[in-house]
């Protein structure tokens, strides 16, 4: 017991009155400690904790941003390329679609005028065998009336008839 | 990574301490005859040394409801009050009633002192650089700061964060980064010339301990106390048998955490003292020329165990903190029931 509390003896003995100064010393140790310094440092270091965390979430959002602008614009440059190689695209096929109604007005315009023509040829050519038969019946009426009027031997009358025919069919 | 580590560690711990009752036991032996005293230089004394020099510091005795206080023992032994006992290193009054607690202050409480002030001194002056901006506003400039934020940031993150659970580590980083630089500091301590680890006297860690001891009763949860008294999910009978073994537990940790650190600083510092001597053994056996040769030999080793003691100086100064972290944790976790068996092999795992 008297070993036990005033120590002194071997080096496994308990020193009570150590003991209490190691434990008042202690205990005002940490009170300081926890009074005037670690507090500082865990503030600060959190502190500068904080703002590297933010800083480095800050900048990520930023290029996460950029990202998707240059995201977009891209989208929006393919787009136009898209939209123009389109138009380009409808354009010619307008144009030929223009073309080819163009050629085929033309030609069919051409055809028209063709058949008109065509038409008119054969009109005039009705027309022309209508007053050619009615020419001839006129003829034959005034050749007979000449042969009439001349009432002359038939010999002569053939004669005249080939001769007016000769110089019909001349003309 | 850090697994491994702690693996190692524990391993280390495992070898170092059986070695060291060893080492004890053979060094206990009487050293009245030989020409080196081991067991003066790991005893306490009531003289503070340095440079050779001797400053005998001041007596307080505690007899019978009075106090006495003296300047040195010898003023003590001077005024007629007190006397030697016929035991070796013990003093009575002179009317034979022997002093019922010794508030003197001795030499490992005058390093425990300075290791204390010293932890204070330099995380004081680190606070004030940081609260001056150096270190929160901009990154810590210069050796000694890094050096600080460095042994800070370890303890708190890998100590503190990584086995107390949730936000509740918060509360005890000073007192983890307290213990471990103070311990770092007394351990150390005992490698100057004429140094003293306080940390090689059993009251110191026990007292250690025994804060330590405190802190985890007090911070306990209310699943721990029942995981103590009522352990859950256990038949009644089982539980006559386990509550006596969880509370003879709640003992043994403390008492492990105070035995390692004592064990580990004195078997090291009479190691060096032991093999230190050997030169002045030799020199008294065989003359002084094979005492100075052998020397070289006995330097040498010392010289190795220096390393290895400044190692382990760091070492136990960790594991003293990484496991009052352990059993802080322990206490504070308020565990699901489906983390329960990871939490027991953590516990078993660090008793080894």
């Amino acid at each position: 017991m008297i070993t036990f509390l005033t120590g002194g003896g071997g080096i496994l003995s308990f020193d009570t009155g150590f003991a209490i100064w190691v434990l008042i010393s202690m205990l005002l140790f940490l009170w300081a400690m926890g009074k005037f310094a670690v507090p500082y440092i865990v503030e600060a270091l959190d502190d500068r904790e904080k703002r590297i965390k933010d800083s480095l979430e800050s900048a990520e959002k930023a290029i996460e941003r950029a990202e998707k602008i240059s995201q977009e614009n891209e989208k929006a440059l393919r787009e136009a390329e898209v939209r123009a190689q389109k138009i380009r695209k409808e354009a010619i096929e307008e144009a030929e679609k223009l073309r080819t109604q163009r050629l085929d007005k033309a030609k069919e315009e051409a055809s028209k005028i063709i058949d008109d023509a065509k038409k008119a040829i054969e009109q005039e050519k009705q027309r022309a065998i209508i007053e050619l038969r009615d020419e001839v019946a006129d003829l034959a009426v005034k050749s007979a009336s000449i042969i009439i009027e001349s009432e002359l031997d038939s010999e002569k009358n053939k004669k005249i008839v080939e001769k007016y025919i000769g110089n019909l069919s001349k003309n | 990574m850090p697994t491994v580590l702690r693996r190692f560690f524990l391993t280390l711990l495992l070898f170092l301490l059986t070695v060291s009752p060893n080492v004890l036991a053979s060094d206990e032996s009487d050293n009245s005859g030989s020409p080196i005293d081991v067991m003066g230089k790991v005893l306490d004394h009531d003289y503070f040394e340095m440079f050779n020099q001797k400053i005998y510091l001041p007596r307080i005795f505690y007899v019978d409801g009075s106090v006495y206080l003296y300047a040195n023992t010898q003023s003590a032994l001077d005024s007629g009050e007190f006397v030697r006992s016929e035991e070796e290193g013990f003093i009575v009054r002179s009317d034979g009633t022997p002093v019922f607690i010794d508030f003197s202050i001795t030499s490992k409480l005058v390093w425990f002192w300075i290791g204390v002030l010293l932890t204070f001194l330099i995380t004081w002056i680190a606070a004030k650089r940081y609260k001056n901006g150096v270190g929160s506003k901009t990154e810590p400039k210069g050796t000694l700061h890094n050096l600080f934020e460095v042994l800070f940031v370890f303890v708190r993150d890998d100590i503190a964060k990584e086995y107390i659970p949730g936000e509740k580590y918060r509360k005890y980083v000073n007192y983890l980064f307290s213990v471990f630089m103070a311990i770092s500091f007394m351990n150390l301590f005992g490698l100057l010339p004429w140094g003293v680890s306080a940390t090689a006297s059993l009251t110191v860690t026990a007292t250690l301990a025994a804060i330590t001891f405190v802190i985890t009763q007090v911070s306990g949860t209310k699943e721990y106390w029942g995981h103590i008294f009522m352990f859950p999910g256990v038949p009644p009978l089982v539980r006559v048998i386990l509550t006596p073994v969880e509370i003879i537990g709640m003992f043994t940790k403390p008492f492990a955490l105070a035995i390692r650190l004592f064990a580990n600083m004195l078997s090291g510092k009479i190691m060096i003292v032991s093999i230190l001597g050997l030169i002045f053994i030799f020199t008294d056996m065989f003359g002084a020329t094979l005492g100075v040769t052998s020397g070289i030999v006995w330097v040498a080793l010392t010289a190795l165990l220096y390393i290895l003691k400044a190692f382990i100086a760091l070492l136990q100064a960790y594991i003293f903190t990484l496991l009052s972290a352990v059993f802080i944790g322990l206490a504070a976790e308020e565990h699901a029931h489906e983390d329960h068996e990871s939490s027991v092999a953590t516990a078993t795992e660090v008793q080894i």
